[in-house]
């Protein structure tokens, strides 16, 4: 690998897989898909290759999408069979459904927001989140102040229903 | 300078101003307690924002190495070692035979020809003399064979190492089907259902209902025939359903038995080498761990489904390769 590429690798691998994981929700995959846009990088070249990898990702993680809602249909059958686990203890049950409603929270937003939040907290700058989705630099701070508000409202509306749900 | 707008209020938090932009904003918020209240909310908003998504992060692991040969240095690697391994298997196959049928003697007999469809170039190459230019080609042929083993031997263990468990379906070298266990199934030419069904001399099997994408004649050492169906479960996932007729004698086994005790130092490092790992643990080589038949035994099968060996194979979890073979029915016209 040539040396600017693996200093990319270095500083923007772990990044790349935060950003995959919020898509894909699986570490596996998201470090399969993260190996993936390096490899392909290595074939491409491209002259950014940091801005570069993040758009090849974000196109993986939705032909990932699309593929796994197609593989989904097929597989229910064969899943349902081998449900042989050990009940998880009552701190990994809290911490998965954290997980979840924060999952729930996030699809809550819209793509553009979601986005914009997601390249923020994959180590992203304001530049190159610009450069990423489109928006003007100086749209970049008032799209991620309503994408963590309404990622923070919809987390707690979701815990409450929750509450409430559960009586 | 007028009120800070929330958007501003975030860049300043995040630190995205400029300098003289930041300056105005610090500037303007020493003197507005209304704008210094809403950067205090902003930055609660943010400190909540992230810590939730904190709670939706990755597991934190180490920085693996780079695995550019996942995606196609390995379909060039494969056609890089196609050939040494076709030449590896004829050799292989030929060593094999010199040692089983040649007496002290060193008589030869020929095998009948339709047992051994590769052997004649290599049946040549093992009888000859060392100087000859075939058996400079055979030599050359091994020393690429046993780099190209290794180099695959280790393609296979640096992702398992790595991902123990997680992953149970082993890299695949394309035209080869990984049995998991360091063995390879080598795929030959597309072969029809009646073919299929010759070579086997029984029904080769087969998931029900899935589109059957091709059935490929194959070879893996210690089977006379080996088929493999390949059948789509969608338009990206292909499984392979292998079904094997085992060699009425065991290659390895008359090596390991037969030969073995009176010629112990007969078979080079080389021969050892390329006749595989197992060589020298005839043990391992027993084929004990073979997947049984499933238990609908194929009805229609003319020989006893015990001699049939079976493997299921794809990118899908234990689990789902499980119930798969669970399906498996004998293909029927």
């Amino acid at each position: 690998m040539p040396q600017d590429l693996a200093d990319v690798y270095r500083t923007t691998y772990r990044a790349l897989v935060r950003f995959l994981y919020r898509k894909v929700w699986d570490a596996e995959r998201a470090e399969d898909l993260a190996q993936e846009a390096f490899a392909r990088a290595l074939v491409h070249k491209p002259t950014n290759a940091r801005g570069w990898l993040f758009i090849v990702a974000a196109n993986m993680a939705r032909d990932e999408a699309r593929r796994a809602a197609r593989e989904r249909r097929h597989l229910t059958l064969l899943t349902a069979e081998s449900q042989e686990t050990v009940p998880p203890s009552d701190e990994a049950l809290h911490a998965e459904n954290e997980w979840a409603q924060v999952r729930t929270a996030l699809e809550r937003l819209t793509p553009r927001d979601r986005e914009a939040l997601l390249l923020w907290d994959s180590g992203l700058s304001y530049d190159e989140i610009a450069a990423q989705t489109g928006l003007a630099l100086g749209a970049v701070g008032t799209t991620l102040g309503r994408a963590r508000r309404r990622l923070v409202e919809a987390y707690e509306a979701g815990t409450k229903g929750e509450h409430v749900a559960r009586g | 300078m007028s009120h800070v707008d929330d958007g501003t209020l975030h860049a300043y938090l995040d630190g995205e101003l400029s300098p003289p932009e930041a300056q105005g904003v610090a500037g303007h918020l020493t003197q507005c307690p209304g704008c210094r209240g809403r950067l205090e909310e902003e930055r609660a908003v943010i400190t909540r924002a992230t810590k939730l998504l904190g709670r939706a992060a990755p597991p934190d692991r180490e920085l693996p190495p780079f695995r550019p040969g996942d995606v196609k240095p390995l379909a060039r690697l494969w056609w890089k070692t196609r050939l040494p391994l076709a030449w590896a298997a004829t050799v292989a196959l030929a060593l094999g035979i010199g040692m089983y049928l040649g007496g002290p003697s060193g008589t030869h007999r020929v095998p009948a020809a339709d047992d051994l469809p590769n052997a004649a170039p290599a049946r040549a190459t093992a009888a000859a003399k060392p100087r000859e230019p075939r058996a400079d080609a055979a030599m050359k042929a091994r020393r690429e064979t046993v780099a190209a083993l290794s180099m695959r031997d280790e393609i296979a263990a640096a992702p398992e190492g790595k991902r123990a468990a997680a992953k149970p379906a082993a890299p695949s070298i394309s035209g080869t089907v990984s049995l998991g266990d360091g063995r390879y199934v080598l795929k030959g030419p597309s072969v029809s259902v009646d073919s299929a069904r010759l070579l086997l001399d029984a029904d080769p099997l087969e998931v029900p209902d899935l589109p059957i994408r091709g059935i490929y004649r194959a070879r893996l050492r210690g089977y006379s025939a080996v088929v493999v169906v390949e059948q789509a479960l969608d338009s990206s996932t292909v499984i392979e359903v292998i079904s094997g007729r085992r060699a009425p004698i065991a290659l390895e086994a008359a090596v390991a038995t037969g030969a073995g005790v009176e010629r112990v130092d007969t078979p080079s490092a080389g021969a050892r080498a390329l006749l595989g790992r197992n060589a020298d643990v005839p043990a391992a080589v027993a084929p004990t761990q073979d997947v049984p038949p499933p238990s609908p035994l194929p009805r229609k099968a003319r020989r006893p489904a015990a001699d049939l060996f079976l493997d299921i194979r794809g990118p899908l979890s234990v689990d789902s390769l499980a119930a798969l073979r669970r399906l498996l029915q004998p293909l029927r016209p």
